[in-house]
């Protein structure tokens, strides 16, 4: 015998009962025993259990019994709701609770560091490359005329650069279609990047401070390294599935304003993208030693950025996790260890040269 | 009831925040015809159980469990919490139920992350493809809002009756999309005024223009929204007039300048501390400095927002009724902001896992005042000759994920 509380299903009248089971007949009556009901068992649908919350055995006609929490003998219902019995009883446990942190913060984890950007590298590399090509279009397009303007460099010395970079990239085997292009960009600086439709953009103000042609086929070496690696596609990637990821997570399990989702949308970007920067780095060293260049040139052409750009060299050590770029005196070092490597490779270059 | 704050202020772009349609949107049943037996009136107040101990367990195996399911889960886990919460809601003794199935749930979920994934693909690889995507949310805005409320009140009942929304489209169309239009008065209005050589007359004729204009829009709205709901038989009616929407909106404007004046010397004071360092690097200010920026526009953003929430919600309450029952809200502002700030600190202090924390306590405090106004005893509802049935859950899906992200 226990106590409940009967709704009709038609109106709201809350009328209390008292339920008892005789085999698999539910019967329950009014305490004066005015009114008496019964139902085969099978005939409810009770609710899911929930820590605290009272069941709801429903039929068909919308008429339900609310039974308390800790009322409802166990095996009344103990074939329903299988899965969430499981998720019930991990809910009643602290330990259960304090492994689920761990687990949020494990999955986070793997989901930003492995999954996003697996996810996003399986679809660039089954995306047309006219896709490629004309999301670069479109972007150049966009810039040109704004940030970036007609170039002044020389015609002569434009056509030297075109041919420095001509005998470089014939020289890489399995790059796509590129091309060099020079623009005037005060906003910008003194800077070079690479486009996804294969163009490489140098500023005016680069050339200028580049010391040397060996230099300039260092920072050449390293956009060519994204476009290679098809760093920008897979960069757009997988920002849109972070942004994809987080926008779902947030809609659903937290509710945090955009401001704060921003943050970290902005480090884990900022991460894959030094990710990137320091793979396009290596794809120089090894470019570079392939044709005979001492990667030294590539120490030279960022301490000469760095004069260009005075503000960073005082580098913020607390800025590390927010910037896009490893930081310069570590890139420096990683060009100078692939420069002593490529010495002891060809301990005669210099002799040869001297002949 | 009508307070089903949850789609409509989702979708109002008030960055509300999603926990609140869990508890406080709680529909509240209404109560017609009293007994002539009992003339006197009652006050019945909402009543929450729900504790965060228990809560939190719930919450944090759920988000566990959909995380290693790369979210298929979630549709389970969010009917699980919600329930909670709604059925911790209690009135006269009886709690309200969330009946939503969670298979319907995922599928408006997968269906708006599919919407979602190509809105942001789009825009990278093809521009017009995402103008036109927004676009095609923007007319289909008011048919989701409807949905979504339709569904929101669908899977909400209280002692074995189910809430109703009218599927009035029609009515959307009118009071979520055309009203926008009557904005582009103003805005011709400063066009005009600009060309002809007066472009601060022209900018005093816009803010103006809008500011006759919003209120009055935004009390059509709820008016629209509270009077489309239904329960046990009968309709919603809404009272207020469109002078109380005006009222609101001078109050905050006058809040929002008394927040302004502390917020400004707060401001001039972290620009002067931090002045020598942004001279040398006037492009990279330092990361204390952005923070201080935020700290102290922080609670400014939020005492405006919580006091106009604060007063819309008590005046939405104050002014839905049927026959004799009324509902009273007598939500505080301070107590109000005071909960928003410690909420914001507190889980922005645990990198979210003080949110079911959060969730509880407001949800307390809104129960809490809340009443039911009126003779009778509540039984007297009864079924009403609405078809119930089952609605979609995709547009109540992407109505959070664009009121919480793109912020319409």
């Amino acid at each position: 015998m226990i106590p409940a509380v009967y709704f009709d299903g038609r109106s709201t009248r809350a009328t209390p009962v008292t339920v008892w089971r005789e085999d698999s007949v539910l019967h329950w009556h009014t305490g004066d025993r005015a009114q008496y009901w019964q139902a085969p068992l099978q005939a409810f649908e009770p609710s899911a259990r929930v820590i605290g919350l009272p069941y709801a055995l429903r039929l068909a006609d919308g008429a339900y019994l609310q039974i308390d929490h800790d009322l409802l003998p166990d095996d009344w219902f103990a074939r329903h709701h299988r899965l969430e019995r499981v998720v019930d009883w991990l809910e009643r446990k602290w330990p259960a609770a304090m492994a689920g942190v761990v687990i949020i913060v494990a999955a986070l984890l793997g989901l930003f560091e492995f999954g996003v950007p697996w996810a996003a590298d399986r679809i660039a590399s089954h995306l047309p490359a006219t896709l490629e090509h004309s999301m670069g279009t479109q972007s150049l397009a966009a810039l040109e005329g704004r940030l970036l303007m007609p170039t002044t460099l020389q015609p002569e010395k434009q056509a030297h650069y075109q041919a420095v970079f001509q005998h470089f990239v014939h020289g890489i085997h399995g790059l796509p279609d590129v091309r060099l292009r020079f623009y005037t960009a005060p906003a910008i600086g003194a800077n070079a990047f690479a486009m996804p439709d294969g163009s490489v953009v140098f500023t005016d103000a680069l050339i200028k401070e580049l010391p040397d042609d060996q230099a300039f086929t260092a920072v050449l070496a390293h956009e060519l390294g994204h476009q290679a690696h098809h760093h920008l596609l897979r960069e757009v990637l997988r920002s849109s599935g972070v942004f994809i990821v987080a926008g779902m997570l947030m809609g659903d399990v937290t509710s945090l304003g955009g401001v704060t989702a921003g943050v970290p949308m902005f480090l884990i970007n900022a991460h894959y993208s030094r990710g990137f920067e320091a793979d396009a780095d290596s794809y120089a060293f090894d470019a570079l030693a392939q044709q005979g260049i001492d990667p030294v040139a590539f120490s030279h052409a960022m301490q000469a950025l760095e004069r260009a750009h005075p503000e960073i060299k005082g580098e913020d050590k607390s800025m590390r996790y927010a910037a896009s770029h490893p930081m310069t005196a570590e890139r420096i070092a990683h060009a100078d260890a692939a420069s002593r490597a490529f010495q002891a490779r060809h301990p005669t270059s210099r002799a040869t040269g001297v002949h | 009831m009508l307070l089903s704050l949850p789609g409509g202020e989702a979708t109002r772009g008030i960055q509300a925040m999603h926990d609140e349609t869990m508890a406080s949107g709680v529909y509240l049943p209404e109560i017609d015809v009293a007994p002539p037996a009992l003339p006197v009136s009652k006050g019945r107040r909402l009543e929450f159980r729900g504790n965060a101990r228990d809560y939190f367990r719930i919450w944090i195996v759920n988000v566990a469990l959909s995380l290693v399911t790369l979210g298929i889960y979630s549709a389970w886990a969010t009917v699980r919490t919600r329930r909670y919460m709604y059925a911790n809601t209690v009135l006269a003794g009886t709690p309200f139920e969330y009946l939503a199935k969670p298979i319907p749930i995922l599928k408006g979920r997968l269906l708006t992350a599919l919407i979602f994934a190509t809105y942001v693909l789009g825009g990278q690889f093809f521009k017009p493809a995402q103008v036109a995507a927004a676009l095609v949310i923007a007319v289909f805005m008011p048919w989701m809002i409807v949905k979504s409320l339709m569904f929101r009140a669908r899977y909400s009942s209280w002692r074995g009756l189910r809430f109703y929304f009218t599927d009035d489209y029609g009515g959307a169309y009118k009071w979520y999309f055309g009203v926008y239009f009557l904005m582009g008065i103003p805005l011709l209005g400063f066009s005009l005024a600009s060309l002809a050589g007066h472009p601060g007359f022209g900018a005093v004729l816009l803010c103006g223009g809008i500011a006759v204009i919003a209120p009055w829009i935004k009390g059509h709205q709820q008016e629209w929204m509270v009077e489309n709901h239904h329960f046990g038989g009968k309709s919603f009616k809404f009272s207020a007039q469109v002078s109380d929407y005006y009222r609101v909106y001078i109050k905050t404007a006058g809040v929002a300048l008394a927040w302004l004046l502390p917020t400004a010397m707060l401001l001039g004071g972290v620009f002067f501390a931090f002045k020598s360092q942004m001279t040398v690097q006037p492009k990279t200010p330092p990361l204390l400095a952005i923070a201080a920026i935020y700290a102290c526009m922080a609670p400014f953003y939020l005492g405006a927002w919580a006091f106009v929430h604060t007063q819309m919600t008590n005046l939405l309450y104050n002014n839905a009724h049927l026959g004799s029952y009324r509902f009273r809200s007598t939500l505080g502002y301070w107590e109000m902001f005071g909960i928003y700030l410690s909420n914001g600190l507190a889980v922005l202090c645990t990198i979210g896992l003080a949110m079911p924390w959060a969730r509880i306590r407001l949800a307390r405090y809104r129960a809490d005042h809340v009443e039911i106004l009126g003779a009778g005893d509540l039984d007297d509802f009864v079924r009403d000759a609405f078809a119930h049935g089952e609605i979609g859950a995709a547009a109540t899906e992407m109505d959070s994920l664009l009121g919480i992200d793109i912020g319409l």
